[in-house]
């Protein structure tokens, strides 16, 4: 019996569903655990959506801006207006998308190395401007946000769980439709040649643009839920880390693909939790670091390209 | 009242706000920053010219020669200008290491690759060192700290100049290797076109070597002044350095030595003027604000002006 590929990759992707469905009933309630969980369905939603920036060619050093620009204005609103968080979530992913796309404006023209420079700059200047607008912001001490679900409640932390789930499975689905439609195959080319792109009649502005909006709306929601279930927001967002990790996870996990950046962030996160529990901390991030350069440099297709890796290996005896 | 004559007034209080020997300090403050830069650019300059590969990890070794400078001088005592040198050539076979083992192998396998490789380096280096230095901040006490020069009412710190005439010998000597020697000339050919330099006998991956071995050299030359001159060194000290090195090659062209110079003074001196240039500006309409947080963040808006006006960069012509 044959399976048509696509049908098999997503029949993995329903079946993975099922034990991030059941974990949470298997362990109990287990704070660190569904913290760790929590945390990685964030990451899982950012870096999907860094991804799809990608996909156009766009490689951003600075998304932390979007993340902590969606999670500032998903804050102030609550706190401000009385809002739920869930309704203010996709405030702040909204606003960050219209910062993305003038970031986008500027862009636009730019050659690789020039992007991912004037994105880490506008990191930075977010950064700043967060810093110094301390009668909104808190300056360096941040302000609190309200949680998703009230601490009060018993057991707010399963909610939380599947609340995340939900909305990170409807986010993958989505970058899923939209790698599928005309949008992703026009900036599929616009990465390979985006001069031939140009003469095939594909708007190259208008797709580069349009990634920059998707993916800094869901880098966005991601950076408000984050500070919705801490429950308190710094400009700790703005750091190089955060906008480092989603690429950590994309890479590692394969680029321009859906279940790359999932794969990654999984997969990442778990050998960070384990070196964890060793009392490690630079070390980490030093494995981190040589694992970056390996995967660079001997699997640049990422973990998702393993299979099928083996698959010509034994093909081959 | 004419438009010009109320132009010419506005601006004429606006100067006279600010103090003129402040002003001054802060131009050779600026001067003096711009020589880092300049340092720090022109290494990269040279890889990209040679290699056409952008080392994003450059700041890193900047931090790591300021930490060789201080390891050296913490265990010998010798003056720490000598220092650099020692620093420079140990960063040089740094260099050559990295090239031969991450950077060689991703050659022509696409820009993204090289941006994801440089970013591993970054975190390996950063932690490496706090691992092994830990986190705390390090300082060189310079034998020159208490002296300073006086022109006039002006008091400049001797480091300074020192550091500044140090660029100045630096960028001649390189200068000269480039134009003279005949290893200057064939880093020079393989930088024009590759593919002909090898036809003529010029061995290009012992350019590549050489040329980040060079780049490295230079950027702990940068690490061990910005060390000297009073700065303190640390784990993440590389970041904003390269960042701004990398808005002087972006404003000046890649590939464009001369650019690199002027826009590497003209950052060094605008990230030091406009903010007190911005602080009289609102205290003419009365309003007490401090600037000194934007200092970073100035680059940046350069940049991205520039970028926008012109996507090659001002002096860049012939893009890659």
């Amino acid at each position: 019996m044959k399976l048509d590929g696509i049908n098999i990759k997503t029949g993995i992707g329903i079946i993975s569903l099922i034990p991030a469905f059941l974990i949470p009933l298997i362990f109990g309630i287990n704070q660190y655990l569904l913290t760790v969980l929590i945390i990685t369905l964030v990451f899982i939603i950012y870096s999907s959506a860094w991804n799809l920036l990608a996909l156009s060619g766009q490689a951003s050093l600075g998304h932390a801006a979007f993340f902590g620009i969606g999670g500032y204005v998903s804050a102030i609103v609550a706190n401000t207006f009385g809002m739920p968080p869930i309704a203010a979530i996709p405030v702040g992913g909204l606003f960050a998308t219209f910062i993305g796309v003038l970031i986008g404006f500027t862009c636009i023209r730019m050659r690789e190395w020039f992007l991912a420079m004037v994105t880490f700059g506008f990191a930075i200047i977010a950064h700043t401007i967060t810093t110094e607008l301390s009668w909104l912001t808190g300056g360096w001490d941040g302000i609190p946000a309200k949680r998703l679900i009230p601490v009060t409640i018993t057991n707010y932390i399963i909610y939380e769980y599947y609340i995340m789930l939900l909305i990170a499975v409807v986010v993958v689905v989505i970058i899923h439709l939209i790698k599928k439609s005309r949008m992703g195959l026009a900036m599929e080319a616009i990465r390979e040649n985006e001069l031939e792109a140009k003469v095939m009649g594909i708007n190259v502005t208008k797709y580069k643009l349009m990634a920059f909006a998707v993916s800094a709306f869901f880098t966005g929601i991601a950076g408000a839920l984050e500070i919705h279930h801490f429950g308190y927001i710094t400009p700790e967002v703005y750091g190089m880390d955060i906008s480092f990790w989603p690429i950590i996870y994309s890479i590692s996990g394969g680029l321009f693909t859906v279940g790359g950046p999932i794969l990654g962030t999984i997969v990442i996160t778990f050998i960070w939790e384990v070196l964890r529990t060793f009392g490690l901390m630079y070390e980490r991030f030093i494995l981190i670091g040589v694992i970056l350069v390996l995967i660079v440099i001997f699997l640049p297709k990422g973990l998702v390209s393993v299979p099928e890796k083996i698959k010509s290996r034994l093909r081959r005896f | 009242m004419s438009p010009g004559v109320r132009n010419f007034l506005f601006f004429y209080f606006l100067f006279k706000t600010m103090d003129l020997g402040v002003l001054i300090q802060i131009l050779v403050w600026g001067l003096y920053a711009g020589c880092i830069y300049i340092l720090l650019a022109i290494g990269l300059n040279l890889i990209f010219g040679v290699m056409k590969v952008v080392n994003f990890a450059h700041g890193e070794l900047l931090m790591l020669g300021a930490y060789a400078a201080f390891w050296i001088y913490t265990l010998s005592g010798v003056n720490p200008y000598l220092i650099i040198t020692l620093a420079m050539i140990l960063l040089g076979i740094i260099g050559v290491f990295i090239e031969r083992l991450c950077f060689r192998p991703i050659m022509g396998t696409g820009k993204l690759n090289e941006i994801f490789l440089s970013l591993g380096l970054i975190y390996l280096f950063q932690n490496l060192v706090a691992l092994l230095w830990t986190t705390d901040s390090r300082s060189i006490h310079s034998p020159y700290s208490g002296v300073s020069v006086s022109i006039g009412s002006i008091r400049l710190p001797l480091d300074y100049i020192i550091i500044i005439l140090f660029t100045i010998v630096f960028l001649i000597a390189f200068q000269l290797f480039m134009k003279r020697t005949t290893l200057g000339r064939a880093m020079r050919a393989t930088s024009q076109n590759r593919d002909a330099a090898a036809l003529m006998g010029i061995h290009v991956e012992r350019m590549d070597m050489l040329s980040f071995a060079l780049g490295s050299a230079l950027a702990a030359a940068a690490g061990g002044l910005w060390l000297i001159s009073g700065q303190i060194a640390d784990p993440y000290m590389g970041s904003i350095p390269a960042i701004k090195a990398f808005a002087v090659i972006i404003i000046g062209g890649l590939g464009s030595i001369p650019g690199a110079i002027v826009a590497g003074l003209t950052l060094g001196i605008a990230e030091n003027v406009v903010p007190l240039f911005m602080q009289s500006f609102v205290g003419l309409l009365g309003v007490s604000m401090s600037f000194t947080a934007w200092k970073d963040t100035i680059a940046f808006f350069i940049l991205i002006i520039v970028l926008v006006i012109r996507p090659t960069g001002i002096f860049g012509e012939k893009g890659e």
